[in-house]
């Protein structure tokens, strides 16, 4: 059976990525699973997807423990233990990484023996958000190392999953599909299928025995105001608004108002301050700024930039 | 003109009473229009929210709010609404809590819940006058399932389920002149995008008893596919075009708060939104704009002339 897992950043099309392996495998005569995590399925947030396909019936529930490819189509997720790229590998495990550090770097980094490929990122756009054929450039490359779907395949399934879609659209999904298909050539048939997980031999998990509390311990009642705040919801921004104080004309209002999530404050001498904590990037604030004092940075360019210290 | 602690912009809280960390999507509408909401109202508010994008906001052990906050069922939030009120005055006569102690009853509703499934027991509530204010954050779909359309949905707008050529087929329910006829205290249109115009609102529906009705656009990113930086933008267009008139009822009378010489035509607004996207390419459903801005003007004609 084929294991396949894969993160992104919602928006990013993990989901469709994986529905459009899914059916290639479908075509391609397999019983398959896909499906995405359901939770905080938000743009810019963690996002996980799911693909199973085998000959045989598969008998397996749930999310992908140990998966056979990793694919990864944002690589500043793979630092984050919330996105957790490397739960559960083995030493079987094969990772493709939508990146432009190339194989040798992100082995050395994540001090990991496992085969790693790496896809050449589109960089037309800044903010990886709008790299909008991120997900489906990576099933291309999935198809290729798994070495049993064909090109033919592969374009059969994009048309079927975009069907709603504009023949543009469409087209060009199947253009940057078949680029990292062609990219990846040499490495074809390298994903062995796993062994089937034997209900005979599962070890349930370490279970911690706890004796039962009264229910006003034990029922998921909060009791504490504005715990979200321990959410570090920054980790979602791809896109980092900076102020420069010297351009801030004080207002405050505007961008503090108009800011969904409270994430920009009031200091006492009237100018604001952004929570980086929990800013999820939206740039709003960018927008709505009238002296336009709110620069747009990419975050991994967010370390070359200087933040001003708000004047006293 | 009431006296209103909102005169101007500057006026606006300075400090904001719901915590950030929420699950919403980046960019969202409906929440940019609750934290204000929630900074007029004050901590001394109870929730009691029908399931939608914003029973998200208080996932365990989570929460954004100060104080309390339930969770209900997509049609029965009036009905825990009702619950909530009956129990604090229960507890007021008993002499359990003190006057002083007394909540605000909120409802915070999707407009799945608000225009659809829960409408029902919102006319109950009317006819038994429960005291209570109610806030939709209405962004014409089913947002947090992958915005199927609802009876809010606007006229041509493709969602997950109107996929076809036009659009859906249906139009956006009149929400706010249903309650209004059902004989509500108080009902006003309000926007995110107009803090100041949505401050003053909620604020006089804070002064008023009775059923009370706060009905946000809440332009939403992910469900109208628009880039998340253009949710206010998109506000301030739907004010301006006339796809949102921002208006009240009160004691017997609808006045629109904000009113223009001249719109903006609607297509300025349904341009930016991928929603509407197939009604310009690949090429333009002339008709079907003109069907649209027509009604718009109409509406506004009926608003001049009476």
């Amino acid at each position: 059976m084929y294991r396949i897992r894969f993160h992104g950043r919602g928006g990013q099309g993990m989901k469709t990525a994986s529905r459009i392996l899914g059916r290639a495998f479908f075509l391609a005569g397999y019983e398959v699973q896909d499906a995405p995590r359901y939770g905080a399925e938000r743009r810019g947030a963690p996002i996980f997807a799911y693909v199973r396909a085998a000959k045989s019936p598969i008998n397996e529930r749930g999310i992908i423990q140990h998966p056979d490819l990793v694919v990864v189509a944002d690589d500043s997720l793979i630092g984050l233990p919330a996105a957790g790229v490397l739960s559960g590998l083995t030493d079987r495990t094969i990772f493709l990484f939508y990146s432009d550090t190339d194989e040798k770097s992100w082995q050395h980094r994540l001090n990991l023996k496992n085969t790693l490929f790496t896809i050449p990122v589109d960089t037309q756009a800044v903010d990886p958000l709008q790299r909008r054929y991120a997900g489906v450039s990576c099933v291309g490359g999935a198809a290729r190392l798994t070495g049993v779907l064909d090109q033919a395949t592969l374009k059969k399934a994009i048309e079927e999953e975009m069907a709603d879609r504009s023949p543009h659209t469409v087209s060009t999904n199947i253009d940057h599909a078949n680029a990292t298909f062609s990219l990846l050539a040499q490495h074809d048939t390298i994903i062995e299928e796993g062994a089937a997980i034997s209900a005979v031999g599962y070890e349930p998990p370490k279970w911690l025995e706890l004796a039962p509390d009264p229910a006003a311990i034990c029922a998921p009642a909060i009791y504490g105001g504005g715990t979200s705040s321990k959410v570090q919801t920054g980790l979602w921004r791809t896109m980092r608004p900076v102020i420069q104080y010297d351009k801030c004309r004080q207002c405050w209002w505007i961008c503090s108002t108009f800011c969904p999530d409270s994430a920009i404050s009031v200091t006492e001498n009237r100018y604001t301050r952004i929570d980086y904590d929990h800013c999820k990037g939206c740039m709003v604030c960018v927008m709505q700024c009238p002296s336009h004092a709110i620069l747009a940075i990419a975050e991994k360019d967010a370390d070359k930039v200087t933040l001003q210290e708000v004047p006293s | 003109m009431t006296e209103t602690a909102f005169q101007r912009q500057k006026d606006l809280p300075k400090s904001h009473l719901l915590s950030a960390g929420t699950p919403m999507c980046a960019g969202c509408g409906g929440l940019e229009a609750i934290h204000i909401a929630y900074d007029v109202l004050g901590e001394n508010t109870i929730f009691v929210n029908a399931a939608g994008c914003m029973t998200l906001l208080s996932v365990y052990p989570f929460t954004p709010f100060r104080g309390s906050w339930l969770y209900t069922a997509m049609g029965a939030a009036p009905a825990g609404a009702q619950g909530v009120r009956d129990a604090l005055d229960i507890l007021m006569d008993k002499g359990r809590i003190e006057v002083a102690d007394d909540l605000d009853v909120v409802v915070l509703t999707g407009d799945g819940s608000g225009y659809g499934m829960g409408i029902s027991a919102t006319s109950g509530t009317i006819d038994r006058c429960l005291d209570y204010l109610y806030i939709v954050y209405d962004n014409e779909g089913y947002g947090n399932t992958g915005q199927q359309y609802s009876a809010a949905t606007p006229h041509a707008a493709r969602t997950a389920t109107s996929r076809c050529a036009y659009g859906h087929k249906g139009f956006k329910k009149d929400l706010f002149s249903i309650l209004a006829a059902n004989g509500a205290a108080y009902v006003a249109t309000a926007i995110g995008s107009e803090p100041l115009d949505l401050a003053q609102k909620i604020e006089k529906a804070k002064s008023i008893s009775g059923p009370r009705f706060i009905i946000t656009l809440a332009p939403c990113p992910t469900g109208w596919d628009f880039d998340p930086k253009e949710t206010m933008t998109i506000g301030k267009l739907a004010v301006r075009t006339g796809v949102w008139p921002l208006k009240e009822f009160t004691d017997g009378k609808v006045s629109h708060n904000k009113t223009f010489s001249k719109l903006l035509p609607v297509e300025t607004y349904l341009e930016q939104q991928g929603r509407f996207r197939h009604l310009f390419e690949p090429q333009k459903k002339e008709a079907v704009l003109r069907d649209i801005q027509n009604s718009i003007n109409r509406y506004w004609h009926e608003v001049a002339t009476i």
